[in-house]
């Protein structure tokens, strides 16, 4: 079996044979049945490793059987990732499941996740550094209202005031939008970068090539947005399709729809620059919005120019740092 | 594959996975996101008085779900089974979730409400045994020592109201005793007031009570009807199965008999046509049998034909001969035929042989003649009337048969080469037994 053999390489990998005798032993107590939750939370917080082998390996089996894997790194780091997020769920839920067995447990969570229809944002050209660093923050905005709120700065360009005016905010969303705005910049940015897998010397690639090429990289978001967003935002409900420029209109006159708002204008880019340009007089901006990648948080207090109309080198280059005027430390 | 990075990147994700629970503690309930089947359907403000969620999917169960904080941390979920109900009490915070799912094949119903954990003063108060609007929501298992604790609060908050009812007397002067009392007047007004009030509230709930048991009455009475009704239609379709179950097994009888009937009939039709054959077969050989014996007889004829023609010719050659040996016998016997001459006896049988053999002479002859393309029918009727003959039959193969009586005792194949000579004839043949093949 492909799972056996897998998982038995990644247990013989542990660093010293303490820990591979600890690992057997786990396994085989990760077979049987487990009574209490105390008990289950000490099983589990001992054999996280494992956990994560067995995840990670049968994430592998799968993109091997639909044909989507490729013997590198980049795919080695995206069952990583996959196997992470199903072993999170499992230590959560499986406290409300005692009695268990952990690993049938375990598979079992697997198989269902898997079983979805499309459970993987799959793409070629999405295992390239800006592919990933864009599926990372996709990813964590499905489940992070702060990351959520941080696209638009990350796609757009967008300030927390742009936000609060683009999406028609109130006095207490937009404190909500301020509070998002700075979880990101303080632990959630650092945090969605580290589980995605993406290095620091692959984001300051990135971050030179966004100084040097900016429209090349632009081009290249502009490009992937679709198949990025198209996959994510069935994790909006399934009542929020897109909608009309009138209603649009509507829904911003008659003061309704906020959450709508921003889970909608976040994942569909045409429904954004639809928005954007309808509310251009609210956004005191005389250009048209367009994608405007930045790598990096927003820094504390800093007001970016909103719509810049030329994209252009000069603009994202050195010269774009000194557009931030820095109202705070 | 074992590199560096990606050993770094699982470590940092263990890392991260031992941190979780940590992180999951750390985190206020305070805007929770609810995610239905990894989808985000709602969130819960759980600084609202007595927060509540409710969510309802038509096309599938609830199966996985989701309690995040706004930052994206994992607080609680539960996996649902795919039809039936599951009810859970999930601590976040300080405080605890309760939910209940209920799930159809085809859709399911989510209920959430957030109970904020009750605070020293709740213990307090239940200590005492005063009744609390919390104590039916309260955990319902405490712990030893947390009672030992409220214990030991209520000894201390007792004895503070004893030292402040022993000092507070001695701190007011006697000149404020009467506005103390004009104090309490007023506040016994006003609690007079009050409890006036929650009358009148009482009389309200009590009529609206009152009201909903109407209502609910109502509303069992409907019940039951449903529950006949639904009695009804399950005693309906019960029957209505075991006619079908009747009706299917009528219909397996009729198609056994019809085809048993089929078979039979089959059996009959072939053993008549194989009679039918055999009969045909027998006819069939009588009938060769038959024609072989013609064709014997039809030799036989023909070569009698072929004596009696050579007879016929030996026979012509004699009388020819009898007449050149008596000059004009004819005359002198017409006349005075002589008595003593013994040949006259022969003379008078001479003229009967010659008509015997003229007789003889017209006998039949049949044979077959084909005529050249596009030659017409007139053109052969009269052919045929010219040398006195007859067509028997109709055309075969394009061959013609006719029988003709010679007028002469010339051979047939002189009449034949004089019958060839004509310019519409092909060919002419004389077997006898069938036309000759074209």
């Amino acid at each position: 079996m492909l799972f056996v053999g897998e998982f038995a390489t990644m247990t013989s990998k542990m660093p010293d044979g303490k820990a591979m005798r600890d690992g057997q032993i786990f396994s085989a107590r990760l077979n049987n049945v487990v009574t209490t939750e105390r008990e289950f939370d000490e099983l589990v917080t001992k054999s996280l490793p494992e956990l994560l082998d067995r995840a990670t390996s049968q994430t592998k089996r799968f993109l091997r059987e639909t044909n989507q894997w490729g013997d590198d790194i980049t795919h080695e780091k995206l069952a990583l990732r996959w196997g992470y997020e199903l072993v999170e769920r499992f230590v959560v839920f499986g406290r409300t499941e005692v009695p268990c067995r952990p690993f049938f447990l375990l598979d079992s969570l697997i198989a269902k996740s898997f079983s979805q229809p499309d459970p993987l944002c799959y793409h070629k050209e999405l295992l390239t550094p800006v592919g990933r660093f864009l599926d990372g923050l996709a990813s964590r905005a499905v489940v992070s209202r702060d990351a959520l709120i941080a696209l638009f700065y990350h796609f757009y360009g967008f300030s927390q005031a742009h936000v609060v005016k683009l999406l028609g905010f109130g006095q207490a969303e937009s404190q909500r939008v301020y509070k998002n705005f700075e979880r990101w910049r303080q632990s959630g940015w650092q945090r969605t970068m580290n589980e995605t897998g993406l290095t620091g010397s692959e984001i300051e690639v990135l971050e030179e090539e966004l100084r040097t090429r900016p429209d090349h990289l632009n081009n290249e978001v502009d490009r992937l947005m679709p198949v990025l967003q198209s996959h994510y935002r069935k994790s909006e409900p399934e009542h929020y399709p897109c909608l009309s420029e009138q209603k649009w209109g509507q829904l911003f006159h008659d003061d309704y729809g906020h959450d709508y708002r921003v889970w909608h204008l976040a994942f569909c880019r045409d429904c954004f620059l639809e928005v954007a340009d309808r509310r251009q007089a609210e956004l005191s901006s005389g250009s048209k919005p367009q994608v405007n990648l930045h790598i990096h948080p927003l820094k504390k207090g800093g007001v970016l120019a909103l719509f810049g109309g030329d994209r252009g080198g000069r603009q994202h280059g050195h010269t774009r740092a000194q557009r931030l005027s820095r109202t705070s430390a | 594959m074992d590199t560096p990075e990606l050993n770094d990147y699982r470590a940092h994700l263990l890392d991260a996975l031992d941190d979780q629970p940590r992180r999951a503690a750390e985190e206020r309930p305070g805007f929770l996101q609810v995610l239905v089947n990894h989808e985000r359907v709602g969130s819960l403000n759980c600084t609202q008085p007595n927060p509540t969620f409710a969510y309802t999917t038509k096309d599938r169960s609830i199966q996985h779900l989701e309690i995040r904080s706004e930052s994206g941390v994992l607080l609680g979920g539960c996996v649902a089974p795919e039809a039936g109900q599951r009810s859970l009490r999930l601590p976040v915070g300080k405080g605890s979730l309760i939910l209940n799912i209920q799930n159809h094949f085809d859709g399911g119903s989510l209920q959430l409400r957030y109970e904020v954990a009750p605070g020293w003063w709740s213990h307090v108060v239940s200590a005492i045994g005063l009744p609390t609007g919390t104590a039916s929501t309260a955990a319902p298992i405490v712990p030893v020592w947390t009672m030992a604790t409220t214990f030991a609060q209520v000894v201390l908050a007792v004895g503070v109201v004893a030292l402040l009812a022993e000092r507070v007397p001695n701190w007011l002067g006697s000149e404020d005793r009467a506005h103390q009392l004009e104090e309490e007047l007023a506040a016994r007004q006003s609690t007079q007031d009050q409890i006036d009030q929650v009358h009148r509230q009482l009389a309200q709930l009590v009529e609206a009570q009152s009201t909903a048991m109407a209502v609910s009455r109502a509303e069992q009475d409907r019940i039951a009807q449903l529950n006949t009704l639904v009695d009804t239609v399950a005693h309906t379709q019960q029957k209505l199965s075991s006619q079908v179950v009747a009706v299917q097994e009528d219909l397996k009888t009729v198609k056994t008999d019809v085809a048993q009937e089929v078979q039979t009939g089959m059996r009959v039709a072939v053993s008549a046509v194989e009679a039918d054959r055999d009969m045909v077969r027998q006819d069939l050989q009588s009938i060769k049998s038959v024609n072989e014996t013609l064709i014997k007889q039809v030799a036989l004829l023909e070569s009698r034909n072929r004596e009696l023609h050579a007879r016929l010719a030996l026979t012509s050659l004699e009388v020819a001969k009898a007449n050149a040996a008596a000059p004009k016998p004819t005359v002198v016997a017409k006349n005075d035929p002589p008595k003593d001459t013994p040949v006259p006896t022969a003379v008078p049988t001479a003229v009967p042989v010659s008509d015997a053999l003229r007789e003889a002479d017209r006998q039949a002859f049949m044979f077959w003649v084909a005529f050249q393309d596009g030659t017409t029918e007139k053109s052969i009727e009269d052919l045929v009337q010219e040398i006195n003959g007859i067509k028997k039959g109709p055309m075969k193969s394009g061959w013609y048969s006719v029988e003709v009586n010679l007028p002469n005792p010339e051979p047939p194949d002189r009449f034949l080469e004089s019958v060839k000579r004509a310019k519409i004839v092909k060919s002419v043949v004389t077997s006898k037994a069938m036309p000759p093949a074209q």
